[in-house]
């Protein structure tokens, strides 16, 4: 009931701004601040058929406001000082409060303590100086590096929520905005460069992890294939089957100037080649897990202690587009990394004593991404004979510089239930750790976009994802309408597929994530008022 | 709001207990909703005019001697035959003349160049074979005079309009209707186009950007789902070279570059394709030209304020002031085989090289398939009867004055076939940049960040 009061305030202060004149539009409350933003309703059915067996996992309603101030223009500081040192400076806030109705709606998700239910937060708060040549942006914010689109290369300095619909949202709702500084230098020309500036990002003490749900039933926990409404609590040794007790240590690296971030990228353009050269030095956002001590007690419980590590990481990367208007009319884009610092596990602990010295199950390992993109504006007159569609196409390559057949991710533990001797044991389940490695990890994606409609008001989309190797795939059929200036209504169909095999995946794709208890074949709709 | 309300939808839809009937029962419904609304709706009648390639050709071969437009006179549909035909392109009247029209009749003015127009040229630029024109570098038209026996005048016109004064410099506030034939609006949008010239014949804007012919950045405002989305283009001198094109979109938070070369696809949803871009957008080269001499014709050419717009469909500039004025005549017609357009036809000012309207005809039957028609405004006239300050922000207009220019205040573009049309009022004001700033302004730097 609290939170929904709570987004019922969010609403009522929303309300008047709906009846300011031309508040369809950026809304000027005074002459140097404006504010627009939109109340939204997101509604998510995990399905096999739409009709038999739909569940309502999510009923997401969002409020987001956005403001911008603008104290300092034309040389006049809060419309009354003169200041002549800043040519321009602007606050700006994004704010967003969430409230999930689908945990009042299902009792199912009682028992999640109301996790992930509501959000309010002032995600973005930052304030922009311009001093030529030099802009300089300080507060909580998102940086977005890269060519890539929703795949992780450079595009790493903001960690991701994904507790609530993984990464099938747009990345800007579900960055983590973090407090930095952000300064640039434009060069202009230099040399054989143009269009070149300089960018350094300081982020002096505020690490924040990649957010992943784990607890069921949220429907976007990140859990293995097995069983997903009961967590482990045995572990099998020889053919006994003890109590299992996990601590976990969070190793998460504390709010200290030693624990800055930081990086730095120049960018130019050579020849038509806009090109970039990037470093950014940070934690991984997603932890490994250090074996800390393993054994039975004197009460025959097998107890753990495991600690989650942040390992530094070191990032180096190029990136570059082409615009190529005379041979192909595609823009290509290329974006290439080699990253020093990833946690993995290392399984059994103590296998391989180069990886595993310490025999705590953890290491470290250099992994190099390739990312091959190409955006082009197509003709296809059969379906389309007023517009183009976009067609766009990434081919992603991860892959493990290190690489042992002992290394394994710690994202997929899979819990089963416990056999000893042939038998299943009641009430007692075992997990493993299912979060396979490749040494080299593919994913192709390809998506397809246009408008429809006199005035190009119906906007299709299709996307597609495949992983070669696990043979698993993704897509999404988009409609959005854009019913009015204030109403926009979207709908759309995820589906989850695969060809062949069993296997997870890297990537998240395929049809595991369309089984019974898992399942991830999604219906969105989704109504927008805008302002 | 009640459809926004959290739990009414699911309880109703969802978890009803004959979900598929109630389904089928709602489709059934919506389809029979659907078909009486669209039957309701009412649309115009518009008389049946001849709107094909072929009766452009004879209006502009065969001109009628009309009576003559008087300076002060009010032009009403009863005019029509009288006067009004022999001046406005036939493939025009079905949209510009209806019940209730009103078209103000001014003098015919000579509008001056800036003083210092054509004074500071580079001399060294030729034209090619293909009609290209090389190693121009602006301050002034390269073709001073048009000669009808000229096998490239065509091209010649083209170029003056290309390198007019007051092509580029300003601030550009806008708004855009988007509006079907009933006069339903579809979409309304508000943006901004800040453009400068750095081509100045004899130097450029920015020492060491010399290639750079001009630069220009556009931000979105509304709707929503649009703001803050901006672009930045940067075109050459090189004609033969294609623009360099970023977007940034908010929703990605990063600039993407952008291809330049398809110009043929409608934008954004509005009527128009990237070639139509004042009568024309695209490469000399990709066409081929005949000039078909000149025409008197009524335009939107020194128009007092943003026109209101009128018809049944409300799509033209109604209750605003015409002049009649003499045009140079193109017919360029692209040589790609999968062009949309069979022909394009524009009329270009023969004193300042506007372009007063563009007709676009169908490959597939020659029959008008894209238009537009373009208001106009003289600088110096900013000063006694000002145009009208935008929805969303003040300008100081009078910074205008002086500089001897025409302003564009605005368009209509028309797709016959859908039909449909794009009204978009234009709230210019001359703005000249410095040099620093200039290159501060329109850089990748400030591509990589947005107002969100």
């Amino acid at each position: 009931m609290q939170s929904r009061y709570r987004l019922a305030k969010i609403l009522v202060l929303l309300f008047p701004l709906l009846f300011i004149s031309k508040s369809w539009a950026i809304v000027d409350l005074r002459e140097d601040f404006e504010i627009e933003g939109y109340i939204k309703q997101m509604n998510i059915i995990q399905s096999h058929d739409f009709f038999d067996d739909a569940k309502l996992t999510a009923q997401r309603n969002t409020a987001q406001l956005e403001g911008k101030y603008y104290f300092l223009r034309n040389g006049t500081l809060f419309n009354n000082w003169s200041n002549n040192f800043f040519d321009s400076a602007t606050f700006t806030f994004l704010a967003r409060g969430v409230y999930d109705s689908a945990y009042d709606i299902r009792d199912s998700y009682d028992v999640l303590n109301d996790r992930g239910k509501d959000e309010y937060k002032i995600r973005e708060s930052f304030i922009d100086f311009v001093k030529a040549p030099y802009s300089l942006r300080i507060g909580r914010q998102q940086v977005v590096w890269g060519e890539t689109d929703n795949f992780r290369a450079l595009d790493i300095i903001n960690p991701l929520d994904l507790s609530w619909h993984g990464t099938r949202e747009s990345w800007e709702d579900i960055r983590i905005p973090l407090w930095m500084a952000r300064g640039i230098m434009d060069i202009g020309k230099i040399g054989p460069f143009d269009e070149s500036f300089l960018e350094l990002i300081f982020i002096p003490d505020d690490f924040k992890e990649t957010k992943v749900a784990t607890k069921h039933p949220r429907p976007w926990a990140f859990r293995g294939i097995g069983l997903q409404d009961v967590d482990a609590n045995s572990i099998l040794i020889g053919d006994t089957l003890h109590d299992l007790n996990v601590t976990v240590i969070d190793g998460k690296p504390s709010h200290n100037l030693s624990n800055a971030q930081g990086g730095a990228r120049f960018k130019a353009i050579w020849n038509d080649i806009d090109f970039s050269l990037n470093y950014y030095y940070g934690f991984a956002q997603t932890p490994g897990v250090k074996l800390r001590s393993a054994g039975l007690d004197d009460m025959g419980v097998f107890q753990t202690v495991v600690k989650t590590e942040f390992p530094r990481m070191h990032v180096f990367g190029v990136t570059a587009n082409y615009s190529d208007d005379r041979y192909t009319q595609s823009v290509f884009r290329v974006e290439s990394t080699i990253t020093k610092g990833i946690p993995v596990s290392i399984a059994p602990p103590g296998a391989s004593s180069s990886l595993d010295s310490n025999g705590d199950g953890y290491d470290t390992a250099k992994q190099s991404v390739v990312m091959l993109g190409i955006d082009r504006p197509t003709w296809i007159p059969a379906l389309n004979k007023l517009r183009t569609f976009f067609l766009s196409t990434q081919f992603f390559w991860r892959h493990y510089l290190d690489y042992s057949p002992h290394m394994q991710g710690n994202a997929f533990y899979a819990v089963e239930e416990a056999w000893v001797n042939g038998q299943v044991v009641p009430d007692r389940y075992v997990s493993t750790n299912d979060d396979k490695i490749d040494q080299d990890e593919f994913v192709f994606t390809f998506s397809a976009s246009t408008t429809y409609g006199r005035a190009g008001l119906w906007k299709p989309l299709f996307v597609f994802a495949y992983d070669p190797r696990s043979t698993g795939a993704y897509n999404k059929i988009q409609m959005e309408y854009l019913y009015s200036k204030h109403l926009v209504f979207r709908a759309e169909q995820h589906l989850y597929w695969r060809t062949s095999d069993d296997d997870v995946g890297p990537w998240g794709l395929g049809d595991y994530l369309a089984r019974p208890g898992i399942r991830r074949n999604e219906t969105v709709l989704t109504a927008t008022f805008q302002f | 709001m009640n459809e926004l309300t959290p739990h009414s939808f699911y309880r109703t839809t969802l978890y009803h207990t004959n979900c598929r009937g109630y389904f089928y029962h709602l489709l059934a419904s919506s389809v029979v909703v659907i078909a009486v609304a669209l039957l309701w709706v009412p649309t115009p009648s518009y008389a049946s005019e001849d709107q094909s390639y072929q009766a452009l050709r004879n209006w502009i071969d065969n001109p009628s001697a009309g009576a003559p437009a008087t300076p002060s006179q009010h032009f009403t549909l009863s005019d029509r035959e009288a006067v009004l035909e022999a001046l406005i392109p036939q493939t025009a009247w079905k949209y510009y003349f209806f019940d209730d029209m009103d078209m103000e009749i001014a003098a015919t003015r000579h509008y001056p160049a800036p003083d210092d127009w054509g004074k500071n040229m580079a001399p060294d630029y030729t034209m090619d074979e293909d009609g290209t024109l090389t190693g121009f570098t602006g301050g002034g038209y390269p073709f001073t005079k048009i000669n009808a026996d000229d096998p490239q005048a065509g091209q010649k016109v083209i170029w003056n309009m290309l390198w007019r004064p007051g092509q580029n410099d300003y601030d550009m506030p806008m708004v855009t209707w988007l509006r079907s034939e009933s006069g339903k609006l579809d979409r309304i949008m508000e943006y901004t186009s800040v453009n400068a010239t750095y081509a100045l014949g004899d130097r450029s804007l920015v020492p060491g950007y010399e290639e750079v012919k001009s630069k220009q950045v556009m931000e979105f405002r509304s709707p929503r789902d649009m703001a803050g989305a901006k672009d930045m283009s940067i075109s050459y001198v090189d004609h033969h070279r294609e623009n360099s094109g970023w977007v940034y979109m908010p929703e990605q938070r990063k600039p993407r570059r952008t291809l330049a070369s398809e110009r043929t696809g409608e934008l954004m949803g509005m009527d128009m394709i990237r070639e139509d871009n004042n009568g024309f957008g695209g490469k000399v080269y990709e066409n081929n030209w005949e000039y078909l001499g000149k025409r008197k014709v009524l335009a939107t050419t020194n128009v007092k304020t943003n026109p209101e717009f009128g018809g049944p469909s409300q799509w033209v500039p109604h209750k605003t002031r015409w002049e009649v004025r003499d045009t140079h005549v193109v017919l360029i017609k692209p040589k790609a085989d999968n062009h949309p357009y069979s022909a394009r036809i524009v009329f270009v000012d023969a004193e300042t090289y506007w372009t007063h309207w563009m007709f676009a005809f169908d490959k597939k039957d020659d029959q008008l398939l894209r238009m537009n028609q373009h208001f106009l405004k003289y600088s110096e006239d900013y000063d006694t009867e000002p145009p009208t300050q935008a929805p969303f922000i003040k300008q100081d207009f009078s910074k205008s004055v002086g500089h001897q220019v025409f302003l564009h205040l605005g368009e209509t573009d028309i797709n016959a076939k859908k039909p449909h049309a794009t009204m978009t009022h234009c709230y210019t004001n001359k703005r000249e940049f410095e040099s620093a700033k200039a290159k501060q302004f329109y850089s990748l730097r400030n591509m990589i960040s947005g107002r969100r």
